[in-house]
């Protein structure tokens, strides 16, 4: 296939998705192990598999939308809705099992009052550990993280889907091992837990979005290549 | 002919199925340990504390469910290729020989995987005397597989009706573009991390540390000491299971069971809202195109969207509400 | 199948042996060398029986369970099965890449010595995460050759996948892996049972006292179930130019490999700990 002009968007789409996705597991907040203890805050998983399957539930409501829709932002917001909305489930129902099933208040471990609502945090708190369940600040963060994380799950799907010509199957295979590589990376620079906006690993961001959009723009390239050189009329 | 009614009853099978399938995939990842929880097991060793807990160290939850998912899907899709051929004019009998068959295949293929994650991590501890008991190893085996075996059973059962929902409901053109093997991977990993993220919580904040004192975080001096004894003599997992099941695992069940409601009642009602659904258009391809598109089908994604941003709000809210109830209820801590 | 010919059987025997005797006193390097560079040639001969590339991909999953233990020891921050599943997520991009230029230089069937290029492709693109995420002024990991080790699952994951697509389709055509792997959904099977066959090995020996011999064998298990699966999806896709004896024989293959590793790895562990007892109570009682 010859190099159409439109094609370099997909470079673009996939860039933006990849920076997006490390941006999205930036913002979850992440207990790992130590959640499931209730000795830190957030969800009591990974980053990548939290992440994993936020974007899951974004990437089937996205394909179900791209079945009956052509345009790239609906598309897009489909899926970052769906990922939120799973997010804000889980972390939903994961408070009324730390209140329910064992008792805690839940509690931001990095704040001393929370921003959003101004409630104090550590009078709550049990000592020895770095806070517990999933309170407001970090649930927003949270949602945010789902929505941007699933928002460039949903785009570079699109993108291969409509710009590359992959198939249905193709395109949500490619779109999942690119986006898969970018919050792995990030859930390495995270290194366990953290609270999303207000934890001050936040600030390490910045880093993992320069290898991420340098693994995002090599990924790129590659189905540029890919898509250059299939045989004509695409897959 | 296409039937909305069907549509929307199929739905309601599926979210049904969703709370079943995490259910039993909480339960699951906790008669024989697994995922974050596990740490604490694989710690107590460590710690001095020898126990007769199962060591269930696949993987992560998301990821191993995947895989169980995704075999017996894989093997269903095999099944069906081969046995609906036979049956031309009732392709629902060949499901129902094709799917349990693929479920049965992955529960066997769940106890080789056990089998070699208890051994492979006790294996790795020799140095801190913990032995190999066979009884542990034998007696939670068909409880594993037994529990693993409801959940990929759902899910194959999801992943079979999402992509034939169109032929169920009348029309064959509203199958969901993704084959059945990619679906129950999809599922698998969603059930698998809120399983993960939510079922967890029981069985390691509370039933782990039950020996602690109730109603705080388990502090950090606490780690690696488990709760060994179960109310009568040595605790293994079987001990746990019922437990969790009491709270822990619906909980988790009703969290999967929202999230596939919430997802497929948005799109359903924004073609609805759309005008796109009781009539489709009268050129929608057969095999999905993704340069295929009508005013209404745009309308509908911007109304799922539209009901989705309600939703998120609704559980914001929700969340800030309750909350600050707790708040006021639980008071701040009092412990030492 | 059970009127398999004793004649195949005895030829499948002989190779995983052989595998044993040989191939676990190499070093990481030596092992690293020599899987990769038989899994590369099987690779590119797609015309060769699916029991050989079955042998090829055994030897990718070795050499990239080798990988992920040699960085896991270092301890990753986020689970071994993190590194795994980047390994095969750069498998599958590569692979991709490879089929896409798999048609230069091709004799139709049998011959695709360009898929290598997705192969060293995956190596640039996991030497440059390697870098990123070893370096102090990025994410800063500190693992010892983070970048050789990121390096050798993007290849080998790259391989694994590609031997997975010819065994299943019989060639490494573009359209017919779409049609035959990618929409039918098989796909999705193999991206997850690759990733176990990656990282689960080392995930389930995990310990102070993990060995090495251990872990791998594991691996090779993992291979062989996962060759009786895409076994019976060949039989179903009949894509392989060799009629009906190929996918049996991958089956009984991988029967084999399975049984005999499966049966060495319980044995090994139940050797190797502390005690296997049939029943007891815990230390501190009894």
């Amino acid at each position: 296939m010859a190099l159409e002009p439109e094609m370099i968007l997909i470079v673009g789409y996939v860039v933006i998705g990849g920076l997006l996705a490390s941006l999205g597991a930036h913002l979850l907040p992440v207990g790992g192990a130590p959640a499931a203890m209730g000795t830190a805050t957030g969800v009591a998983t990974g980053t990548v598999q939290l992440m994993f399957g936020a974007v899951m539930t974004g990437l089937f409501t996205s394909s179900t939308v791209s079945s009956f829709s052509n345009n790239i932002w609906l598309v897009a917001i489909s899926g970052a809705v769906g990922a939120a909305i799973m997010i804000t489930v889980v972390m939903f129902m994961a408070n009324i099992m730390y209140v329910f099933g064992c008792g805690i208040v839940p509690v931001s471990g990095r704040v001393a009052v929370d921003p959003i609502t101004k409630e104090p945090q550590t009078p709550y708190k049990t000592p020895q550990t770095d806070g517990h369940g999933v309170p407001n600040v970090v649930f927003i963060s949270g949602t945010m993280g789902g929505f941007v994380g699933g928002f460039g799950g949903g785009l570079m799907y699109f993108a291969l889907l409509f710009y590359a010509n992959f198939t249905y199957v193709t395109a949500a295979i490619a779109a999942l091992s690119i986006f898969l590589a970018n919050a792995i990376l990030a859930a390495y620079n995270i290194r366990g837990t953290t609270e999303g906006l207000y934890d001050p690993k936040f600030k390490r961001l910045p880093k993992a979005l320069v290898s991420s959009l340098a693994i995002s723009v090599l990924a790129g390239i590659v189905v540029l290549l890919a898509t250059i050189g299939l045989p004509q009329g695409g897959i | 002919m296409l039937v909305v009614e069907l549509l929307f009853a199929w739905m309601l099978v599926i979210a049904f199925l969703a709370f079943i399938a995490c259910t039993f995939e909480d339960l699951e990842s906790d008669v024989g340990s697994q995922s974050n929880p596990n740490s604490q097991v694989q710690l107590a060793a460590q710690v001095g504390q020898v126990h007769r807990f199962f060591n269930k160290a696949i993987s992560g939850e998301p990821l191993s469910n995947a895989m169980y998912c995704t075999v017996a899907g894989t093997t269903a899709w095999i099944l069906l290729q081969k046995l609906e051929p036979i049956v031309p004019d009732a392709k629902w009998k060949a499901a129902v020989v094709a799917i349990p068959l693929g479920v049965a295949v992955a529960a066997m293929i769940h106890i080789i995987f056990s089998i070699t994650a208890h051994c492979g991590r006790t294996a790795g501890q020799k140095r801190f005397e913990q032995p190999i008991y066979l009884d542990v190893l034998y007696g939670h085996l068909l409880p594993i597989a037994t529990h693993g075996f409801m959940t990929t059973f759902c899910i194959t059962s999801i992943a079979y009706i999402q992509s034939n929902l169109g032929t169920l409901a009348g029309d064959p053109r509203l199958n969901h573009p993704f084959a059945l093997p990619l679906l129950a991977f999809i599922w698998g990993i969603t059930v698998g991390a809120i399983g993960s993220s939510t079922g967890d919580i029981h069985y390691g904040t509370e039933r782990e540390f039950q020996d602690r004192p109730f109603g705080e975080g388990k502090r950090v001096v606490y780690h690696g000491k488990i709760t060994r004894y179960a109310e009568c003599g040595v605790r293994t997992q079987k001990d746990i299971v019922g437990f969790c099941a009491k709270f822990g695992g619906p909980c988790t069940g009703l969290t999967f069971g929202l999230i596939i409601l919430f997802e497929n009642y948005r799109t359903l009602i924004g073609m609805e809202l759309a005008r796109f659904l009781p009539v489709l258009p009268a050129d929608l391809p057969f095999v999905p195109d993704v340069h295929f598109a009508t005013a209404a089908g745009n309308m509908s994604a911007v109304w799922g969207i539209v009901v989705g941003l309600f939703i998120i709000a609704a559980l914001l809210v929700g969340n800030m509400v309750f909350v600050r109830w707790v708040r006021k209820k639980y008071g701040p801590f009092v412990g030492a | 199948m059970t009127v398999t010919p004793a004649v195949v059987e005895e030829e499948e025997v002989t190779a995983p042996k052989k595998g044993l005797s040989f191939k676990f006193p190499f070093a990481e390097t030596e092992l690293g060398l020599i899987a990769g560079i038989l899994a590369a040639i099987i690779t590119i001969f797609t015309g060769l029986p699916a029991v050989i590339k079955a042998v090829g991909m055994l030897l990718a999953f070795v050499w990239g369970a080798d990988s992920v233990r040699k960085t896991s020891k270092y301890g990753l921050g986020t689970g071994v099965p993190s590194i795994g599943v980047l390994g095969i997520g750069y498998g599958v991009i590569g692979a991709l890449m490879g089929l896409a230029f798999a048609r230069y230089g091709s004799v139709e069937g049998i011959f695709y010595p360009a898929v290598l290029i997705g192969v060293l492709f995956m190596g640039g693109i996991g030497l440059v995460s390697g870098y990123f995420s070893n370096n102090e002024k990025f994410i800063a990991m500190k693992i010892p050759r983070l970048e050789r080790a990121m390096m050798e699952l993007g290849m080998a994951g790259t391989l694994v996948i590609l031997l997975q697509f010819s065994i299943v389709t019989g060639s490494l055509r573009f359209d017919a892996v779409v049609d035959q792997v990618m929409d039918t959904g098989v796909i999705a099977f193999m991206f997850i049972l690759s990733c176990m066959g990656m990282f689960h090995p080392y995930n389930a020996c995990l310990g102070p006292d993990e060995r090495r011999e251990r872990t791998l064998m594991l691996s090779l298990e993992i291979s062989g179930l996962i060759s009786i699966i895409l076994g019976f999806a060949m039989i179903v896709l009949g894509t392989s130019p060799f009629g009906l004896w190929d996918p049996i024989a991958l089956i009984v293959f991988g029967v084999i490999v399975w049984v005999v590793f499966y049966r060495r790895f319980i044995k090994a562990c139940m050797k190797e700990c502390y005690a296997t007892v049939g029943t007891g109570l815990i230390k501190t009682i009894g």
